[in-house]
């Protein structure tokens, strides 16, 4: 039995700049390893850990850089810019809606706000009963979900994890007669910082950062950075490896080209970057479904201010959730108001005299995070060569899309109401904010859908999924039942990309149950897959 | 892809489906529309770099400045200046040196327009040389203005406004204080241990 050694703090990690200072690796080289596991997110690392736990050769790629946690700045501004893809500003063709993504050692585990969420059993049944995913039924999946739960320290939000703006919204609903509840976290003695979204330099949110990928390398995983993909090398109907360019992080610049010839392939790159791998790779697509049926979890905020100072900022960022909606009309509700630098990518923020005082109310604000579930008609399309193209992310509300965040801002509005915010500010593109609900009405009323929705309320997304779809029919899915793409022997996929159907829940602890699944599946099969 | 039921199909037949491509061709019809009939026809010009702007030209740095100016009157409410104390548009600037090339694209056609939108209706001024005050209602006014109009005006404003609240100076007229770990001695945990085989 071989010693197990992990460090304390951090993970080993060569970056760019240890490649750059290696005069053995130069402009091009290769690797071998039994497993290549392309992304380090929620899906990444846990396939990592399982693999590697299985006495397999694991090597990581992650495109984004590597921040240990010590390096978090609580600043939201800086991270924004420096942590999440493309500057927070990855968006669609009409560039309406901002597609928000950890881009670091981690993935969006890093930069998520911990809620944890089990997508109901009628989900499970769905998937193993209509659609035949026979291993995905909601009693398979349990003790998956229940080992996550537990290495996680996901649990319910006790007393003191109930902020200010989350007590505003429980008032609200206490008295409009809507049921809440407070939300499943994934943190460890939770220092309550409200930084969430900037990385939490304590170690306390349990992300892959401080738990898989530690793990993973505490059996011998090996994880690089700064290392982007191109494309997956096939022969014959088999994955042999992948191709990549590791580039320095501040200037661009490629520092080396790497193949890495291995057995297994993953693609764990999330539901927007997978698809665009495997496109980049000409990978088999009878149906031409890689890319397509991305749900995106349309999420938008409404914010209110109230008289007093509730420094709603402050404590766990995420409180409770409003669940009466759920079944009914589709869309949940969080409490949360992150730092100020939030405030910019909701709803319309005036300007002159008047954005100054908004941003001075900030003290007195509590926030309402709609999210809705849509019917996953989004898609990821990379254009040009592997090298030198572009990836275009088209997404617009439907109509029905609309309506829903047209009765969410509703409900959301008369919650903040009932619990007496002076006024409650509308996520749209023109300004819109209101005294009461005659006002609210009338301006909801004006808010039209125009053009497929476009420049009409500001929708983001943190949970894009389903753009490379499990299921038994390779012309309508993408990956088969064991998470291995159509066509394609040793290639497989453990992200949010192959959820089968859209789902209301966050992802985060579906695609960690996934990517456990999926691992199974692979070393249920490694005869075929591994010479040794 | 749905169909718009509010508009005439005759008339919204050409934006269907609107890509990023088509919103681009919009805009920039758009803009070169509304500022044909003036004494000339202006064209993009490559203005030398800045000295202190890496990133961004000339001409763009002029339409920022005007528009932070608009957005963020700071001297009026006891703020750190939005340009001379807080680097925004520096700030800005550094953004822009990173930004994938078709956002930088965007941005310069954005900024372009709304440099010579005003040529229409604020007697044949371009945004950079109207008063702060002219500049102000015209920001205003593209706010409440066609559907292109809002969503590039909403855009600009994240980017301005977020590299000026971005700086930890401004945050005590919030009543924001910011990051805590440090202050408050939180303890870093480390990883979290092994899971037991």
């Amino acid at each position: 039995m071989r010693p197990i050694n992990m460090r304390r703090e951090g993970v080993a990690v060569t970056q760019a700049k240890d490649v750059a200072r290696d005069p053995t690796l130069g402009r091009q080289f290769s690797i071998q390893a039994d497993v290549v596991i392309v992304g380090s997110g929620a899906g990444g690392a846990v396939m990592a850990y399982e693999l590697a736990k299985a006495g397999r050769k694991v090597l990581v790629l992650e495109s984004g850089r590597y921040w240990p946690s010590a390096e978090f700045t609580e600043n939201l501004g800086d991270t924004l810019t420096k942590v999440y893809r493309d500057q927070a500003a990855q968006a669609n063709t009409t560039a309406d809606a901002l597609f928000l993504e950890g881009n670091c050692v981690g993935g969006s585990t890093v930069i998520s706000a911990c809620v944890m969420q089990r997508p109901g059993d009628e989900v499970f049944r769905k998937w193993s009963d209509e659609l035949g995913l026979k291993g995905l039924g909601p009693r398979e999946l349990d003790p998956y979900f229940e080992q996550v739960e537990g290495w996680l320290h996901v649990h319910t939000n006790e007393a003191h994890e109930v902020n200010a703006t989350a007590h505003k919204v429980i008032q609200g609903c206490e008295r409009m007669g809507y049921s809440w509840r407070p939300v499943s976290r994934n943190v460890k003695n939770c220092a309550l910082t409200g930084h969430c979204l900037a990385g939490c330099p304590s170690d306390r949110k349990m992300s892959a950062l401080v738990t898989h990928l530690p793990w993973a390398a505490a059996y011998g995983a090996r994880i690089f950075s700064d290392t982007e993909v191109s494309r997956v090398l096939m022969r014959n109907g088999r994955a042999t490896g992948v191709e990549a360019v590791i580039r320095d992080p501040d200037t661009g610049t490629v520092v080396s080209n790497v193949r890495v010839d291995a057995q297994v392939v993953v693609l764990a790159a999330g539901a927007i970057h997978t698809p665009l791998i495997l496109q980049r790779s000409q990978a088999p697509d009878r149906g031409g479904n890689i890319g397509r049926n991305m749900a995106v979890q349309p999420f938008t905020q409404i914010l209110a201010t109230f008289k007093e100072d509730l420094y709603g900022f402050q404590g766990a960022l995420v409180g409770v959730e409003v669940d009466e909606f759920l079944k009914s009309d589709g869309f949940t509700f969080y409490s949360a108001l992150a730092e100020p630098e939030q405030l910019m990518a909701t709803g319309e923020q005036e300007a002159g005299d008047e954005h100054i005082n908004f941003m001075k109310s900030f003290k007195r604000m509590a926030g309402l995070n709609a999210f809705a579930i849509d019917k996953g008609e989004g898609q990821v399309i990379w254009e040009g060569d592997h090298l030198s193209g572009r990836k275009v992310i088209k997404w617009s509300p439907s109509r029905e899309d609309f309506e829903r965040i047209t009765r969410a801002t509703a409900i959301a509005a008369r919650i903040f109401f009932s619990a007496g915010a002076d006024r409650v500010w509308l996520p749209t593109f023109q300004k819109m904010h209101a005294k009461n609900v005659f006002e609210l009405d009338e301006m909801l009323a004006r808010v039209n859908y125009g053009i497929n929705g476009i420049y009409s309320y500001r929708m983001n997304s943190f949970t894009p999924h389903g753009t490379c779809r499990m299921g038994l029919d390779p012309y309508d899915s993408v990956v088969s039942a064991d998470g291995e793409v159509h066509g394609v022997s040793g290639l497989y996929v453990a992200d949010a990309s192959i959820f089968p159907t859209p789902v209301s829940s966050t992802p985060q602890w579906t695609v960690q149950v996934l990517s456990r699944y999926v691992a199974d599946r692979i070393l249920a099969r490694a005869a075929s897959h591994f010479l040794s | 892809m749905t169909w718009n039921h509010d508009i005439p199909p005759a008339l919204s037949g050409g934006f269907e489906p609107l890509s990023r491509r088509s919103l681009l061709r919009l805009t920039a019809v758009s803009g070169l529309a509304l500022t044909t009939g003036c004494a000339r026809m202006f064209g993009r010009r490559e203005a030398p770099e800045a000295l202190t702007y890496l990133n961004m030209t000339e001409d763009e740095v002029r339409v920022v400045t005007k528009f932070t100016r608009a957005v963020l009157p700071t001297a009026r409410h006891g703020l750190p200046d939005c340009i001379d104390e807080i680097p925004t548009i520096k700030n800005m600037d550094i953004m822009v040196g990173k930004m994938a090339p078709t956002q930088r694209e965007l941005l310069a056609l954005g900024l372009w327009v709304y440099e010579y939108r005003p040529m229409a209706s604020f007697k044949f001024s371009r945004f950079s040389k109207l008063s702060d005050e002219k500049a102000h209602a015209y920001v205003v006014a593209m706010q409440e203005g066609a559907f292109f109009e809002r969503g590039l005006t909403t855009s600009l404003k994240a980017l301005v406004t977020l590299n000026y609240w971005r700086d930890s100076r401004t945050w005590q007229a919030l009543d924001y204080w910011g990051p805590v770990t440090e202050r408050w001695g939180v303890r870093r945990l480390g990883n979290a241990p092994l899971p037991m085989a």
